[in-house]
């Protein structure tokens, strides 16, 4: 009988210190540097194809979301702004935008900006569907959408795709007042 | 044991089934309007799915539901009018409004893969959604009016200056 209530005994004891070490978390005077970032001043025409393809009001434009986006095609920045108006994303939207992505995930930005593979960003394996995503695959590895991000990240944007890929996935194609929001 | 686990499973299930979130956002809806029942023409310009979300098979699920209006400022819904719904796999379904501007989807007609692509017509007039829905089959989820930071405003065939909507 007594060796029936040390086992139970135990099996609780162990019960609380598992779950005690299930809420550990990381040491809060903790602090990471960021060592290297991708190029901000280039980020403008990410900063857009990202609004395009995931900033509707109904996904990243919401504030529910962790990664949250501002753009003429969502979410406005500023109170007095409306979505298509002012067409183009504001320089502060992109800012935000640009904070809101490196701020996602610190150090993997900061690996990726050094050389790590793109894949390594939560942010890429779901827009890539390798990972799960509510919104599912937004784009595939190696297609427009994907080098846009990905080349930019890797520190020289390719402008061009970036271009065709908001092109691409804007409805009324061509005729899109956003189309002019992003040259080649 | 068989009794225990009955029991278990039934004290568990209304546990599960209550949403207090859920409940909540339908009870800010309120009730219905005076004189009018439920039914294809209530609520206009509410958030559809909310309600007929297939939660408990009542009230009936849609998978795609809204309220066009005649202008922005014109709460007045806009009959007769052809929503043209397009989703990532090109698979395209027409529904028509009713006399409230309501329109509405059910799985069992369509389902879309998002994201998805609008266009409204009446007549010689077309408008095109300029941007992807990507999850959200409720219009009123985002289109709320007044036109503001996080809402384009009301889904509308016309502007106030006889214009078509961007």
């Amino acid at each position: 009988m007594r060796s029936r209530s040390m086992l139970v005994a135990c099996a609780i004891s162990g019960a609380l210190v598992s779950a005690a070490l299930g809420c550990s978390t990381p040491d809060s005077n903790g602090r990471f540097v960021q060592a290297k970032l991708p190029d901000e001043t280039t980020f403008a025409p990410v900063s857009i194809l990202l609004d395009v393809r995931c900033g509707s009001l109904d996904c990243h434009g919401n504030v529910a979301r962790n990664l949250r986006l501002y753009g003429s095609a969502g979410r406005r920045l500023s109170a007095s702004d409306q979505p298509f108006s002012p067409a183009c994303n504001t320089a502060s939207e992109v800012d935000q935008d640009f904070i809101s992505v490196v701020g996602l995930e610190p150090e993997q930005v900061s690996a990726v900006a050094s050389g790590a593979d793109p894949e390594t960003l939560t942010m890429m394996r779901k827009a890539r569907g390798t990972e799960a995503h509510k919104g599912e695959q937004i784009w595939s590895i190696g297609d427009d959408s994907d080098t846009c991000v990905t080349s930019w990240l890797e520190g020289s944007v390719d402008r061009s795709a970036c271009m065709r890929a908001v092109t691409a996935a804007l409805p009324n194609g061509a005729s899109n007042p956003l189309v002019g929001c992003v040259s080649p | 044991m068989k009794y225990a686990i009955f029991f278990g499973a039934f004290l568990i299930a209304p546990i599960l089934a209550c949403d207090p979130t859920h409940s909540d956002q339908v009870s800010a809806l309120g009730g219905e309007a005076p004189n009018v029942n439920e039914g294809p023409t209530h609520r206009p310009g509410e958030p559809c799915l909310r309600c007929h979300d297939g939660a408990f098979g009542d009230p009936e699920e849609f998978s795609v539901a809204g309220t066009i209006y005649r202008g922005a400022e014109d709460a007045t819904g806009a009959d007769g009018v052809t929503v043209i719904m397009t989703d990532a796999t090109g698979s395209t379904h027409t529904a028509l409004t009713n006399s409230a501007g309501n329109f509405y989807v059910t799985p069992g007609d369509w389902t879309p893969k998002y994201p998805m692509q609008a266009q409204i017509e009446s007549g010689s007039t077309k408008v095109p959604m300029l941007t992807l829905i990507s999850r959200d089959g409720a219009c009123s989820g985002c289109h709320v009016a007044p036109a503001s930071d996080d809402s384009p405003g009301r889904v509308v065939l016309t502007l106030d200056d006889g214009g078509t909507p961007p």
